[in-house]
């Protein structure tokens, strides 16, 4: 797979004679445009349309028990129902926004922090690269799995550690209040490295003059981070936002392998994500779920509208 | 502009403990899949502890872990050579003809949430008889894996000269000829990134096998669950359950770091 | 090169794709292959190891699917609301999904070949799990496991705090529990779950034994009883009081039972299905000296669940339903019940409970135990609802704030309130 193949570089006459004249060779290289992207299309909008269609109908509907039972058409009284539910939808509405702003804040900083690091080239920097890469590449679930058993207030090791500095344990993943920073430590340390290797390509791609120049000029190394290297890197940071940003407000795995459906008995980790999960495969509650996910979707879509769009003022 | 020699001391100490902290949970949940139950209940024995190779020897009999890897390969090899040949062309259309909306409609897939996706494609699928095999779950995974290469190839394309194809235009070669002669070996590299990202995301999916997959088909992911009972709890059992799907991505990841860090970092630096 | 080998591979893949998607389609009416769906339990264990054994009686080729509890729940969730007929024989909690799958059809009317059967003899199975896998007078499901709650203690505990025997009532209990986690540092009196959900079918025998339960007679919400206030109190108190220091809120058996077999606590009620757990060696410290003890009486006497915890059913929308009750014949047969029970999971015939072979394997007393609970227990042990999860996420939430030292009284108040709103709503 990673062989590089160079160009046929035969001259024409050398290559195999092609049906040129054929009719459907011309219509085919006419239409080439919608030739080639047709078929992806099609086959998203074929798995996308007839879901959300129907999505978008149950969620105006009092569905519930079986998707093909008996409902009945009630306008949008459950968005009216999910929308002052402060019970359950606004706390997930509330902790999707917080895990996903905190996991950034945090993967952005010690990230970049970490890109600085590995800017210039040093010795030993391909054994950093591949205890980056290694969290990144493995698997969520079992990722999941594997801070369960780390965090395990009986028998895990994080515990353990924390008794050797002289520090009592913690519940972590099974505390009221202590669970869900567990789950956004355990993001922070898969998807860190993510953001490690958006910037680090980033900064490599800058050019090295403007660096000298404020260098010449007697800045500090904070200010020229601040003043050069910080603008000049900034569309890099914005697509980094952007990318872990729909990932984040979609993380399901982590939370599912470590808290399981509805997140805790107080709920304590149910994202939006997990909230949809639950009502659909636990309750049953066809027309609330499918409410709930209408909603998410159009705030993913809206807080993506509003990535692009500051990307975009960016770049002028 | 060489760094300080305080600097070089900070930047070793400070990369030491990222390394460490990324690194030592993997290392544990290995450790923990040489453990036996009795072994990982006991937290005195958290290194002293005498190795066993039985949780592995478990895991790969009696729980027919082989027929998984053999399915978590099949349908994300498939998954990702079924989106190439979707992909590859739609993301050159998208690239040269600057058809940024079509685009979305593609990376849409990406955004929406999977969870919305189930119900409403097992109703579909399974009225069309296609439940039970592999068809449901590659497809599934498929629309995981196109957006990502759609994605990645066309910041590819974007950052691919045109003249080489214009000049294939002269010659005499087609648009369709100069795409296939040209276009394509040029794209190796980023065809490379985009197949192994596309392979690394379909092997770790989660959600769309969990309720797609069936007796024959389950892949690793799904099957880490055998080992969470309704009576018991196999920790070794699990974490070497865990080691067995992640070790594999690992160290292919390893092998073609490069591609897969171009695939992750694509758009990047398109600013 | 290149381009031949793209053309190559992409060939292979279509003819592949097509073999695949032939290979889905071979679900006929009668065939022999029979799809069954199990969940990861020691009875799943059993019966596997002795399949071979069926399928060469029958000339059926079996295909077993296993998941997690959850996980299971899941794959129903999406496959029978299809309408699938790609289960046939479906392993499923009667108290938990039992009576939803009911009434949204997806459990095959299986009375008449109940009926019908002498050999397997229908009426052999204890009247309380059958009821409980019984849907508008319809048999529905074929109970295999058996569960009640039991007292598990620590006898070396016990006996150095000056106990020669397991407590009794209630009130001993808690005696018990305090004066062992005085004379032991580092060891809680008593553990049991504290999930919110989880807890609920644990904390259920309590409940009964203060006298109350979930849904008065007239079909009420009835958790803001008095009896049901103190046995919220009681069970949340002794977690507080006497559990593990530092208790999470988020325990299920698993979590609870670590701290058990931990050596880390000196009672705990829970199903007798997990025994093994705190008798093998190879997973518990203590194993040497568990002891088990009936439920201790509470003012309404000794009353324990006792219920199906899991039964076999068959998809109604198979089209293989002939061999998928053959199947069923064999598995909850009467001799493949003696074999299951004697390796530990308790079955639904009392042909065998009443064979002492059958639970020769058992610690004594665990058997005695279960014997009285057998005896004196309820039927159910959680409200028998449709929507099962969400209201035991509704009466559970007393608990948690128990446990955390809130307001029982008013929780409970507060529990029953909406648990009445659910009732309501369930009932239209």
């Amino acid at each position: 797979m990673s062989t590089v193949t160079t160009p046929d570089t035969r001259s024409p006459e050398a290559r195999p004679a092609l049906p040129d004249g054929s009719a459907w060779s011309r219509w085919a290289n006419a239409h080439r445009k919608w030739l080639f992207a047709a078929p992806a299309m099609a086959f998203v909008a074929v798995l996308i349309v007839f879901p959300v269609a129907w999505t978008g109908y149950l969620s105006l509907t009092d569905a519930e028990g079986s998707v093909r039972a008996e409902s009945e058409f009630i306008g949008f009284q459950n968005y009216l129902d999910v929308l002052a539910d402060t019970d359950r939808f606004w706390p997930a509405v509330w902790r999707t926004v917080a895990f996903t702003g905190v996991v950034l804040l945090f993967e952005i900083v010690l990230g970049m922090a970490i890109a600085l690091l590995l800017w210039r080239p040093f010795r030993g920097e391909r054994w950093v690269r591949v205890a980056i890469l290694l969290p990144l590449v493995a698997t969520p679930v079992a990722v999941g799995m594997m801070w369960r058993l780390i965090f395990d207030p009986n028998i895990g090791m994080a515990n353990q550690v924390l008794s050797w500095v002289g520090i009592g344990p913690q519940p972590w993943l099974s505390g009221q209040h202590s669970a869900l920073p567990t789950t956004m430590f355990i993001d922070v340390w898969q998807w860190t490295p993510m953001v490690v290797l958006i910037l680090l390509a980033g900064l490599t791609s800058l050019s090295d003059e403007p660096q000298e120049a404020a260098l010449i000029d007697g800045a500090s190394t904070w200010q020229r981070f601040r003043h050069v290297t910080l603008p000049l890197l900034m569309p890099t940071v914005v697509v980094a936002i952007l990318l872990r940003g729909i990932d984040a407000l979609k993380t399901f795995d982590i939370l599912y392998a470590t808290k399981g459906r509805g997140g805790g008995s107080f709920h304590e980790v149910e994202t939006l994500n997990v909230y949809a999960y639950g009502l659909s495969f636990d309750y049953n509650d066809y027309g609330v779920s499918s409410t709930v996910l209408i909603i998410f979707f159009l705030i993913i879509i809206g807080v993506m509208w509003a990535l692009t769009y500051r990307k975009k003022g960016l770049q002028r | 502009m060489r760094p300080s020699r305080s600097f070089r001391i900070f930047r070793t100490v400070a990369l030491a403990v990222v390394v460490i902290g990324l690194l030592a949970p993997l290392l544990w949940m290995i450790t923990a899949s040489l453990k036996t139950n009795v072994d990982i209940y006991d937290t005195g024995k958290a290194f002293a502890f005498s190795p066993t190779l039985d949780n592995y020897a478990n895991v790969l009999q009696r729980a027919n872990y082989v027929q998984f890897i053999g399915n978590s390969l099949w349908v994300a090899f498939a998954a990702t050579v079924l989106s190439l040949i979707l992909g590859v062309p739609a993301a050159y259309s998208m690239s040269r003809f600057n058809m940024r909306r079509s685009a979305l409609v593609v990376l849409m897939a990406r955004v929406i949430p999977g969870v919305s996706l189930l119900v409403p494609w097992y109703y579909v699928f399974s009225n069309l008889r296609m439940v039970g095999g592999f068809t449901v779950l590659i497809l599934s995974h498929m629309f995981v894996s196109l957006p990502l290469i759609v994605y990645i190839m066309m910041g590819y394309f974007d950052g691919l000269p045109t003249e080489l194809e214009e000049a294939a235009l002269v010659d005499g070669l087609t648009h369709i000829g100069a795409f296939r002669r040209i276009t394509m070996p040029l794209s190796v590299p980023g065809i490379a990134t985009a197949g192994i990202l596309s392979f690394i995301f379909s092997w770790n999916n989660f959600m769309f096998a969990l309720v797609l997959s069936g007796a024959d088909t389950k892949t690793l992911p799904v099957a880490i669950f055998d080992f969470v009972g309704y009576a018991s709890i196999d920790w070794g059992g699990l974490m070497a359950a865990a080691t067995v799907v992640t070790l594999p991505i690992m160290v292919i990841a390893l092998f073609v770091q490069k591609y897969v860090v171009s695939g992750l970092t694509a758009g990047a630096t398109k600013g | 090169m290149r381009r031949r080998s793209i053309l190559g591979t992409s060939l292979a893949v279509v003819v592949a794709m097509g073999v695949a998607a032939c290979g889905g389609g071979d679900s006929g009416e009668g065939s022999d292959t029979l799809r069954i769906t199990l969940v990861n339990h020691v009875w799943t264990e059993n019966l596997k190891k002795a399949l071979p054994e069926f399928e060469k009686q029958s000339g059926l080729k079996v295909e077993v699917t296993q998941l997690g509890e959850d996980q299971l729940s899941d794959q129903y969730n999406v496959k029978l609301n299809a309408g699938s007929s790609d289960i046939d024989v479906m392993m499923y909690r009667p108290l938990q999904e039992g009576k939803l799958f009911a009434k949204n059809k997806y459990l095959a009317d299986l009375t008449d070949r109940t009926k019908s059967d002498s050999a397997f003899e229908f009426g052999d199975f204890q009247p309380g799990p059958v009821q409980a896998t019984t849907y508008e007078d319809k048999v529905v499901g074929v109970p295999i496991i058996t569960e009640q709650e039991v007292l598990y203690y620590r006898k070396d505990l016990l006996e150095k705090s000056g106990f020669t025997a397991p407590p009794k009532t209630l009130d001993e209990l808690k005696a018990q529990a305090a004066k062992v986690e005085a004379d032991n540092p580092g060891v809680a009196g008593f553990v049991a779950r504290t999930g919110k959900a989880a807890a609920v079918t644990q904390f259920s025998s309590f409940l009964y034994s203060f006298g109350g339960d979930f849904v008065d007679a007239g079909g009420k919400a009835s958790v803001d009883t008095e009896q049901a206030k103190q046995a919220y109190a009681y069970y949340g108190g002794m977690l507080k009081d006497h559990g593990p220091e530092n208790i999470s809120t988020d325990m299920s058996w698993s979590e609870a039972m670590a701290i058990f077999t931990q050596g880390k606590a000196a009672f705990y009620t829970e199903a007798n299905s997990l025994y093994k757990n705190a008798t093998d060696p190879a997973k518990s410290k203590v194993a040497d000296t568990v002891g088990f003890a009936a439920f201790p009486a509470g003012p309404a006497g000794s009353k324990p669940y006792n219920i199906p915890s899991w039964a076999l059913g068959v998809n109604d929308a198979s089209e293989n339903k002939d061999n998928a009750w053959k199947f069923i014949q064999w598995a909850a047969g009467k001799e493949q019940s003696l074999v299951q029970q004697k390796a530990g999971v308790p079955g639904a015939r009392a042909s065998v409970w009443a064979n002492p072979e059958a639970t020769s394997t058992y610690p004594k007393d665990l058997a005695e135990a279960t014997t009285v609970s057998t005896a004196n227990g309820v039927g159910h042990d959680r409200p028998l609802v449709v929507k099962v999860a969400e209201a035991r996420e509704i009466v559970g939430q007393p608990i948690v704030d128990a446990i955390t030292g809130k307001d029982s009284a008013a929780s409970a108040d507060a529990a029953n309130e909406a648990f009445q709103k659910f009732l309501d709503d369930e009932a239209k």
